[in-house]
């Protein structure tokens, strides 16, 4: 089956001005690096990483909305999205939506419920108002809020119930992706398994493919088909689901891992924690070869001076290390 | 031998627009000596109410404690005058609060922030309290604290910040230190450093912990005993690996169940997670007589809305406050 999003040597860098006044050298911030992935249709790809990562900026990247300078390819359906006008740009709008983090500060506080909804049936398409209506009506039954909500504002709704709001207005104009940024962290644990629930019900019904960004792995474990892991602006590792759970091969997986405490005792009992002391390195003065090798528990003395190229190890798992590779 | 820590029949009132809504409903729990205990639950189920309660912090004008006691080694302090708790505040009982980010001052150094509680509490000069806050940053695991000590908050990553509220939290070695979601804001790998260090100076310390969180994984982790509060009243109490396998109140059985865990060997088939329906009720609602999660559980009878469930105990320690807990 041929891949629905192509992402090919996609880096994302921030201008800085260095202290030195006018003629103060431009330095740059590098967020993301040369990252390369593939997302079958109809398939969840999580983006995994701590703060810091790359990881929101990359996807937000893909959807032509992060402010840095993007370079590389960003293919849907075969095409590169990056050099688009304005106006092909919202074409692309319409297959590309996102779903926000937070539900308090993503929906206008002076716009009601069903015009938050509506709202990108106005701006990217040219539907009659009588089709919108009727859109509008079944996407707040899919999400399951009742008709008579539409009139309110979102001050009066519950952060569950928002969220609901945010993703029947990332649905209105039927996309193929869904940039799904950490959409259950602000939420209660027993309202994320609701959002969790509608999402992949939503998934199956309107065929979507999710880019789906967490921290939370055991949220990451339920929802994706494949996993990339991100430290420092590069995939580290990216691998389908079973693999990585269940044989990380990169050191900082394996730490991620072993470090998200868990109710399973037999669990706890085998995981044995890796710790991997101190801070990530400063991103204006990235060290030579491997990102993580000062942290790395396993490090040799060539991590610090060669830079590890991500490889397959296995079928459907590669990863960026030096010691992994083969001969 | 006497518990370090008593609560009973404690009621919160809290003024609301609506009237007084009792947030903490008759709460009877004790902590012994250096033990670690954990209240669980959703957000706005009392259980920060309850800390800032133990810490006499109480929103003051809106929130009062209407009843009850809460005997710290012999002493009640609901009726303990304002300069006797500002004397056990960050000396005997302390706390570390959620946000790393905002409950540090920004214009004081790190190390200016630490002995301020030393200085007040222990009478140290203000050299002896410089000394001992870079003893305390070396003992919280902060690399160089010679010079780390003179920084400002802004200089520090989230954990190292997160690590200086507890050194501040320690340093008059309390008796008991309450941690009020400790680690939410933090990366899991940071996470799991400040829950080895926390384990380790309860080691060395003997303090008692109290753990607000609602992550059950954490509760697994770091603590002995756990509280399940909902809505004002306890749910369930009980040794934690006990609670985890065999839940007698349907509402930690939904909120330990409602979670993604990680699994060792992940399965190819993903069921649906359990939901629990709806939402905590708002304040208005707090005190009623009846089970008060009965519009949530799947097992209500008409018996939940006619009257508050009694505590059930059950001979291995556990207890629930469930009219069908025997059938959980």
């Amino acid at each position: 089956m041929s891949e629905l999003l192509e992402i090919e040597n996609l880096s994302v860098r921030f201008p800085l001005r260095k202290s030195g006044g006018a003629f103060g050298a431009k330095t740059y911030l590098t967020a993301v690096d040369s990252v390369n992935f593939t997302v079958k249709k109809g398939e969840t790809l999580a983006i995994v990483g701590e703060s810091g990562s790359g990881k929101t900026t990359a996807a937000l990247a893909i959807a032509r909305l992060a402010a840095g300078e993007t370079t590389g390819e960003v293919r849907l359906e075969g095409k590169d999205i990056l050099p688009l006008s304005q106006d092909d740009l919202k074409a692309m709008r319409r297959k590309v939506q996102v779903i926000f983090q937070d539900p308090y500060s993503s929906l206008n506080p002076r716009q009601r419920a069903e015009d938050i909804v509506r709202e990108p049936l106005d701006s990217l398409t040219d539907k009659t108002s009588a089709e919108k209506d009727v859109i509008v009506d079944e996407l707040f039954a899919a999400v399951g809020l009742r008709p008579e909500q539409k009139r309110l504002f979102p001050h009066q709704f519950s952060g569950g119930q928002r969220q609901r709001i945010g993703i029947a207005r990332a649905l209105s104009t039927r996309p193929e992706v869904i940039i799904c940024d950490e959409p259950v962290s602000a939420l209660d644990v027993a309202v994320q398994a609701q959002i969790l629930n509608l999402l992949r019900r939503l998934q199956a019904d309107f065929g979507l493919t999710y880019l789906f960004i967490s921290h939370d792995l055991g949220v990451v474990q339920h929802m994706c088909d494949s996993v990339a892991v991100m430290y420092m602006g590069k995939i580290v590792e990216h691998a389908d689901r079973i693999s990585l759970f269940a044989n990380p091969s990169h050191p900082y997986t394996a730490a991620l891992l072993s470090a998200v405490p868990s109710v399973d005792a037999r669990r706890r009992e085998e995981t044995k924690r890796i710790l991997i002391p101190g801070d990530p390195p400063d991103p204006l003065n990235m060290p030579p070869g491997c990102r993580f090798a000062s942290r790395c528990p396993v490090a040799e003395a060539r991590c610090s001076q060669i830079e590890p190229e991500l490889k397959p190890v296995a079928d459907g798992q590669s990863v960026a290390c030096l010691l992994r590779e083969k001969g | 031998m006497e518990p370090l820590l008593k609560v009973e029949n404690l009621r919160i009132e809290l003024k609301t627009r609506a009237g007084v809504a009792p947030v903490i409903d008759n709460l009877n729990f004790e902590l012994g000596r250096n033990e670690s205990i954990s209240f669980v639950g959703e957000s706005g189920c009392g259980k920060s109410m309850t800390a800032l309660a133990l810490m006499g912090l109480l929103p003051e004008g809106i929130g009062r404690i209407a009843s009850g006691k809460i005997i710290f080694d012999g002493e009640d302090l609901t009726q303990a005058s304002e300069s006797r708790l500002r004397d056990l505040r960050g000396n005997e009982i302390s706390m570390i609060f959620q946000e790393p980010m905002t409950s540090l001052n920004p214009v004081y150094t790190v190390g200016e922030q630490i002995a301020e509680v030393l200085r007040e509490h222990q009478n140290l000069s203000k050299p002896a309290a410089h000394k001992a806050a870079i003893e305390l940053l070396d003992a919280v695991r902060i690399p160089n604290p010679q010079s780390r000590v003179d920084d400002y908050p802004f200089q520090m990553s989230g954990g190292q910040r997160q690590r200086v509220m507890i050194a501040i939290a320690l340093a008059c070695k309390p008796k008991i230190l309450i941690a009020d979601e400790p680690t939410t804001a933090l990366d899991v790998t940071v996470q799991a450093q400040i829950f080895d260090l926390l384990r380790d100076l309860r080691e060395q310390t003997g303090t008692s912990i109290i753990m607000i969180t609602h992550d059950m994984g954490a509760v697994a982790e770091m603590a002995e005993r756990m509280i399940v509060m909902y809505a004002g009243r306890k749910a369930e109490e009980g040794p934690v690996q006990q609670i985890i396998e065999h839940a007698r109140h349907p509402y930690t059985k939904g909120l330990i169940s409602c979670v993604p865990h990680i699994m060792a060997d992940p399965a190819f088939e993903r069921e649906e997670l359990t939901e629990i329906t709806g939402i905590v009720p708002g304040l208005g609602s707090f005190g009623q007589d009846k089970c008060l999660f009965s519009e949530r559980c799947s097992m209500v009878t008409d018996q939940c809305l006619g009257a508050r469930p009694p505590e059930v105990d059950f001979p291995n320690g556990q207890s629930a406050a469930c009219w069908r807990a025997e059938e959980v």
